[in-house]
Order: C-alpha cells, then structure tokens, then sequence
C-alpha cells in the first residue's frame, strides 16, 4: 500500500483580530494517514470542524501546527510549509478538490471548464474535449448546454458541471465536500460510481457526505473528527 | 543559466525571473514602501493588493524600472546573466523595458499613443523591437487586436475613437504583441464598467495563462485578485503585511489588517 496523505500533530486556531481578539480553537494533534485506493469519510456533528480539516489538507487553511504530508511525483512533500509554487503544482498534478459550488468564471463554456484540468496537465485538445463530453453525458447534462456558461444554470447542473471537471481526470487524491448535496438519485448514483471508479484506479480519498446512503456506499472507513476537538 | 537551487525533483523551473531584496522609497520622512522582498518565478501571477495609499503603486514603479528605490535591489533573470535593473544604464534599462517587460497602465491613454491608429499602437512595439516587414507587422497587429476581441475593421482608426473598454484591451495588444516575459498591471480593470471588466479580466486570464506569462499585478479588488493571481502581497502603511498563496490569503487571513479587507467584502 502506498500512503498517499500523512496527517502528523497538526493543530488549527482561528484568532479575528477584529473581533476582540477572539480565539476560536478547532482542532489539536490530528493524526492520520490515507492509503492509495482508501475512501476516508469524515465523521462529526456539523460545526465540528469536517469542511476546515479538508479545507487544510489542500493547503487552503493554514494550520497553526503540524505538518500533512502529500505523496506528490513519487515523494512526500508537506503541503503546509512548501512555497506557494509547490503548493500550485501539487493541486495542479496530485490533489484535486470537489466542492459543493462551482466558482463560475464569465464567459467560460462548460466545456470548456470541464476539459481544463486535462488541458493543464497537458492533454491533447481533442483528446480533452472527447473525455469531456463523455464525462457530461455521463451526468446527464444536456447537450444543448454545453457550449453555454453555466453562469445561468440551476444549482444542480452547475454542481454537475462541477463534479464533471473534477472526475474527467481523477486525482491521486480526492479532497470531497459534499458533492451530491443537491442532485437526484440517479446522478447521485453517477457520483457514487465516479468515486468509486476513481479508488479503483488508486485514488485516495477524503470526503463528507451529508446524505448517509452515499456515505455508506463510499467509505471503506470512517475517521470520526470530533476525537481531535480542542476544549476552549 | 546558473542553477542555484534543487527543485528539480519537483519538475519545477530552475531559477526565480525576478528576484526583490529590500527594496524600499521614501519621500523625505514618509515611507512610501518599504523592506519588500520576495522571487517571482516564470509562469507566476502575483497581485498586490490593499487600499488607496498604502504603498502598491510605488512599489510596482520601483520594481517597474520607472522609480528608482532608495534601498534595495530587484535582479532580473532575462538572459544567461542576473541583472540588477538600477545598476545598469538608463539606455540599458530602457531597452530591458521594451523588449522583456510589458507595463499596462490603469489609464489606456498613459499606454497608447492616442494620435497614432490602433494598428500602429500595436505594430509600434514590433518596430521597437527591430521588426521591419511592414506586411508582417501588419498581420501581427491584425492578428493581436482580434486576440483582444477589437475587430479588424477597426485596424485604422485611432484610439480616441475606441470606448474605454475596448482602449484598456488595445493597450494589453500593445503590451503583449511583443512577447514580454514579464508584465506589470497597475488596477488594468479600475475604471471600467462591472460588465466590461469581467470580459477584461477574461481575456487577461487566458492570456496569461496561454502564454505562460509572469506577471504583478497591482489591484484593491479581491474579486479580481481571486481570478487572476496565483499570490498574494497585502501591503499596508508601505510594509507587506501578509503574503501567500491567493486562496490561503483570502479564505484564512492572519493579519489584523487582512481580515478587515477581507471581511469588508461581499463575496469573492
């Protein structure tokens, strides 16, 4: 087994400066580890802190303490202390991150937001564009939007388009948020099967599931977060 | 070129293009900044972001070659050789602006040559850099303007005649017809309508992107930052204040000074 995330003594505090001064602690001493082909599901009341911890494995969270360790081009390289660079090129080729929203650019087709990952690791365009439509289809958006921005698109299409670019070329780790929050039974059913497609190709993956069918379908195991709470 | 680190492991560029150390100006006890440092490496985007008087748009002249820094030095790695822009000769300097840097201007009219026809504006820097096919320079020009979505009808018209808008993406043809490495935008969309800005902030994605561009970008609007860089600088009273990568500075800021501005904003 490969290890794909090494979590070691990492700590996170939140202090707003304008507000008082105010510390708010979120976690201490989360340890953990995920292996390549591993579905990990987050486990925790909501406020407990599920979104943050993800939000810090893919380096967007800063943690007071501690160090997560991603398997990147063959070595571990900690994502907290890397240069901002290194950080780029780790999502850019080794982490990838699905989130509940899309973040919509003006102007760019769906298309086009799907292919991009495959463009900027530096697929072909045809070859991109072809793997792309599959995927659309695939989650059973419609054809006729395709050439559109989904700047107009319902909250479920637009998740779609989302999930669609990031499963069009599956990361060897897969940070998810929520990804089915507001779709049907069937694309749920697609999701389900994307990850586990995506394991079976040795992703490893860290996700929250809110809905409890699809987590259980998920998992292979769970971590329960609320172990590392820090008391205020 | 002299490779002075390892990151070869990680596939990454050997050398920084642009390397600051202490650069600082001061007008007479004011600071207008100081004590910035940092690299910038090829393919980079940074923006530099805080309010109205905290020091961006001197910085960006004095890393520019426009101000000279009272302190400090700013190396650029163009050739085989690591140049240090103020110890060179202004004629040297000169050069260096023309032929590697690009600098778009927050007023197109500071940019463009407002008496001169759009496709001059663009073929001028070709000329500059030595170009002396009329015919090709003609095309080039032909081509950049339909890059920056101006049609070709309106090769022969002068800027004066062209909206705002449609001038701030003849001023970015102008910049990037010459192939810069690196490109200094001081607030590209400031001044702009919401509607023209996103089609801007567009194109200039895309163009960064496709070319593999390093740029600095100076900006107090996150939204713009957001899109467009991959760091962040956030400067206050003239000192960086906080610096990182643009998601991390934004989603969880550290600085007093940085929560406010980030707090100060709806969404972006």
């Amino acid at each position: 087994m490969t290890t794909m995330i090494q979590v070691e003594n990492v700590a996170k505090t939140f202090t707003l400066h304008n507000q008082g001064g105010a510390r708010l602690p979120v976690f201490d001493n989360v340890n953990f580890s995920v292996e390549a082909g591993e579905a990990l599901v987050l486990a925790g009341a909501s406020g407990a802190g599920k979104s943050s911890l993800l939000r810090i494995l893919y380096g967007n969270y800063r943690p007071t303490a501690g160090s997560i360790r991603i398997t990147h081009a063959g070595r571990p390289v900690d994502i907290v202390s890397a240069v901002p660079r290194t950080v780029l090129d780790i999502r850019r080729r080794t982490l990838g991150f699905v989130s509940q929203f899309l973040r919509v650019i003006p102007r760019v087709s769906t298309l086009d937001i799907v292919r991009d990952p495959l463009l900027a690791r530096g697929a072909a365009p045809e070859i991109a564009t072809e793997k792309a439509k599959v995927m659309l289809a695939r989650l059973n958006l419609p054809e006729r939007l395709w050439n559109l921005a989904p700047a107009t698109f319902s909250g479920g299409e637009q998740q779609r388009v989302n999930i669609a670019r990031s499963f069009v070329d599956p990361s060897a780790v897969m940070l998810i948020d929520e990804p089915t929050a507001s779709l049907d039974a069937a694309n749920r059913d697609v999701v389900v099967e994307l990850i586990a497609e995506a394991r079976a190709a040795g992703s490893a993956i860290v996700g929250i599931f809110h809905d409890e069918a699809v987590r259980e379908r998920v998992a292979t195991r769970y971590l329960d977060i609320t172990a590392f709470r820090k008391a205020a | 070129m002299t490779l002075h680190v390892a990151p070869a492991e990680l596939d990454l560029e050997p050398a920084p293009l642009l390397s600051v150390a202490g650069v600082g100006r001061f007008y007479g006890e004011r600071i207008g900044c100081a004590d910035v440092s940092f690299d910038l490496w090829p393919g980079e985007v940074l923006g530099i972001v805080g309010e109205s008087g905290s020091g961006k748009s001197t910085l960006l002249r004095c890393l520019a070659g426009i101000d000279r820094p009272d302190e400090g030095e700013v190396l650029f790695r163009g050739g085989a050789e690591p140049l240090d822009i103020y110890s060179v000769s202004e004629q040297e300097r000169r050069r260096l602006m023309r032929t590697a840097w690009g600098i778009v201007h927050q007023n197109p009219r500071d940019g463009l040559r407002m008496d001169v026809t759009a496709g001059g504006n663009v073929g001028e820097r070709l000329m500059d850099r030595g170009d002396r096919h009329y015919g090709q320079i003609r095309e080039r020009a032909l081509d950049w303007l339909q890059r920056v979505e101006i049609a070709g009808a309106r090769i022969d018209d002068r800027p004066r005649q062209f909206s705002g808008g449609m001038q701030q993406r003849l001023q970015i043809a102008r910049v990037l017809v010459s192939e810069p490495r690196l490109v200094f935008m001081d607030e590209p969309t400031g001044g702009l309508d919401v509607s023209v800005q996103a089609r801007l902030l567009d194109l200039l994605r895309v163009l960064v992107r496709d070319l593999g561009l390093a740029a600095i970008i100076v900006t107090h609007d996150l939204a713009v930052a957001r899109l467009l860089t991959d760091r962040l600088m956030v400067m206050k009273d003239g000192r960086v204040v906080e610096q990182g990568l643009t998601d991390q500075v934004l989603d969880d800021p550290h600085h007093a000074y940085t929560q406010l501005l980030t707090s100060a904003v709806l969404s972006v």
